[in-house]
């Protein structure tokens, strides 16, 4: 209750802040941040660089105190879910996927953004650009391998079911979507038919592949070199290099899928004018550069000047980046729950 | 007891009944009223009053499996459970030496680290260069095993749960078994293994019973250790809730599971109870 309270307050020392400004003659083209912002998102290393480069450097300095909110993003679109029809809701924030913040836009939980409102959104790639979403970080889907076990750099998906290969092969469960994906793409299949894909991976299934249940099981079974091959993020790819295990990264000859990690501002933001000024910063080139250096993601602005050693190990060629893959997701937002059945049922059973 | 006397009993018990009513029988209720919503993908919950997702349980044969993996993988856990504890309980309640209390500690220390924790640690030890499979290939000679992600991964890990508390429950009531019955047993010609099975194990039931009962239970609504040590693969009922609810947002299957996972263990616990407590009798 002391939230409201304070939230109160707040929305008088705006009013009053305006006012003021007016009469000074001074009066500002919007009004300007202040109070608490509320940012539902990841937990982990996610949250401590968010806390560390946009929060403290960035949005203290405005008076605006960043209070976050640690869920995984299911978690977080049930609550917007659920608070869609309240007139304030308990998130101003809101972290998700790009199909997520689809998913929430469609359903209206979303606030469709005004672009006035974030000056950096004009660094913003055009591809990665929604009107609900800013894009905070992506990557592209690669192919992870051992170099000692893997003497051929792989070039397709297809390789994958190279048989010299079975039961050295890897899958994660929560990527079930992207796996369906990427088999679906070697068989006849594309991003708005993942159909093709799911008699593809019954056969990867009969030659022995193992499915792990997180990124970080699969960090293990490459390290252990339990298994030699995986499909992953190119950043997780970067990340784990740095962690010291033994992987190259290959670029798939269907090209390269995008992960898009998105923020959204609730459409019952309690704050919404704070919650435009995060959008803002989390787009500053100061937090995308260091997002880049410690994540191994691509910034989503142009002008992030990630040191060039970097930017030539997380960023993909020309070539690449006019064939990528954008996820259908109005194809995804109705298939999403037969595909997770097909999965837990049929592949993994 | 005077009147006056369970009037004040009563009213002492009224705070207890009150936190219970308010943390755990309303949430069920509301976990109840949700089981009877509709599922619509991408939109969440939709009120409704259908028995739907009961009837999806239980004509879909996957989760039909589900729960009969959950049944055999706690009947069995219970089993080995009762197996290897009661030796354990039957020496800490006859040993006569000082250092008894020790040996209870020894008991007790597992259940000071959380069950997440300690599947961690099995997965360090189960993993495919971990010690188990150092100790096979290393010293032993043999090929390393894939231990980790399997049934049998899942069988020690919640045995080692379940472990503790089943040797404390039978220590305790095999504590209060007098002892001179059994040497009566053996006075008269029984083998000791006769005057136990025919002495000590009936005296014993009412623990045997508790402990069967509390191990049961627990491997029923394992979460941590099916989902650390089983893997992907490997489902079992607590994890398929969690799924539902924090993975599909399915709320109404979710609860609806949590409801039959709940039933299926007062109706098993129950019927134990009845049975074994009938023949104790």
């Amino acid at each position: 209750m002391s939230i409201n309270l304070s939230r109160r307050n707040f929305t008088l020392g705006l009013g009053a802040g305006v006012a003021l400004g007016a009469l000074g003659g001074m009066a500002p083209a919007r009004a300007a941040a202040s109070g608490q912002v509320v940012v539902g998102t990841w937990g982990g290393d996610y949250l401590n660089l968010l806390q560390k480069y946009v929060a403290d450097p960035l949005m203290t300095p405005k008076s605006v105190e960043v209070v976050f909110d640690t869920a995984s993003d299911t978690v977080r679109k049930t609550k917007l879910m659920a608070e869609r029809q309240l007139p304030r809701g308990s998130m101003d924030i809101a972290c998700l996927s790009a199909s997520g913040s689809f998913e929430m836009f469609k359903n209206g939980a979303l606030l469709e953004l005004d672009p006035a409102k974030i000056p950096n959104l004009k660094y913003v790639q055009e591809k990665l650009r929604t009107k609900w979403s800013v894009p905070h970080i992506y990557s592209g889907r690669v192919i992870l391998y051992n170099p000692s076990k893997v003497k051929t750099a792989p070039t397709s998906y297809a390789d994958l079911w190279n048989p010299a290969y079975a039961g050295k092969v890897g899958v994660i469960d929560i990527q079930y979507q992207t796996t369906i994906e990427s088999a679906a793409l070697i068989n006849g299949g594309g991003m708005s038919n993942y159909e093709p894909g799911k008699e593809k991976l019954l056969e990867l299934k009969k030659m022995g592949v193992k499915v792990y249940p997180t990124n970080e099981a699969m960090a293990d079974a490459l390290k252990t070199e339990e298994v030699w091959m995986c499909i992953m993020w190119k950043a997780r790819g970067i990340m784990w290099q740095n962690a010291g295990i033994p992987i190259e990264i290959a670029n798939p000859k269907e090209g390269v899928a995008l992960y898009i990690s998105d923020m959204s501002i609730a459409k019952n933001a309690r704050n919404k004018e704070a919650a435009y000024a995060w959008m803002n910063a989390i787009l500053d080139p100061s937090p995308q550069r260091e997002f880049a250096k410690a994540m191994g993601y691509n910034p989503t602005v142009e002008n992030a000047d990630v040191p060039a050693e970097l930017q030539g190990r997380i960023a993909f060629s020309k070539d690449i980046q006019d064939k990528y893959l954008v996820a259908d997701q109005e194809y995804l937002a109705k298939t999403d729950a037969s595909l997770q059945d097909w999965w837990t049922k049929v592949f993994k059973a | 007891m005077t009147i006056q006397r369970r009037r004040v009993a009563g009213l002492l018990l009224l705070p207890a009944s009150l936190v219970v009513v308010a943390f755990l029988a309303l949430p069920l209720v509301l976990l109840l009223r949700y089981s009877l919503n509709r599922f619509v993908p991408g939109q969440f919950m939709v009120e409704a009053l259908t028995l739907e997702n009961y009837a999806k349980f239980w004509t879909d044969p996957f989760y039909f499996a589900v729960l009969r993996t959950t049944l055999m993988m706690s009947g069995g856990v219970t089993l080995l459970c009762l197996a290897l504890a009661f030796p354990v309980a039957l020496f800490l309640a006859r040993t006569t030496t000082r250092h008894k209390s020790l040996l209870l500690m020894a008991v007790v220390l597992p259940l000071f680290v959380g069950n997440a924790v300690r599947a961690a640690g099995w997965m360090v030890a189960f993993g495919h260069k971990g010690i188990v499979n150092w100790l096979l290939e290393a010293v032993l000679g043999g090929a390393p095993i894939d231990i980790m992600y399997t049934p049998t991964a899942v069988v020690i890990g919640i045995l080692s749960v379940n472990m503790p508390y089943a040797v404390l429950t039978l220590q305790s009531v095999l504590e209060g078994i007098d002892r001179a019955a059994e040497e009566a047993a053996i006075s008269l010609g029984a083998t000791p293994f006769a005057a136990w099975r025919l002495v000590t194990l009936p005296l014993a039931t009412p623990g045997v019973l508790a402990a069967g009962v509390l191990c049961f239970i627990l491997a029923m609504n394992a979460y941590a250790t099916p989902i650390l040590l089983g893997g992907p693969r490997f489902q079992m009922m607590a994890p398929l809730v969690a799924n539902q609810i924090l993975q599909q947002a399915n709320w109404p299957f979710g609860a609806a599971v949590s409801f039959v996972l709940i039933a299926v263990t007062l109706v098993l616990t129950a019927a134990a109870n009845l049975s074994l407590g009938r023949r104790a009798a």
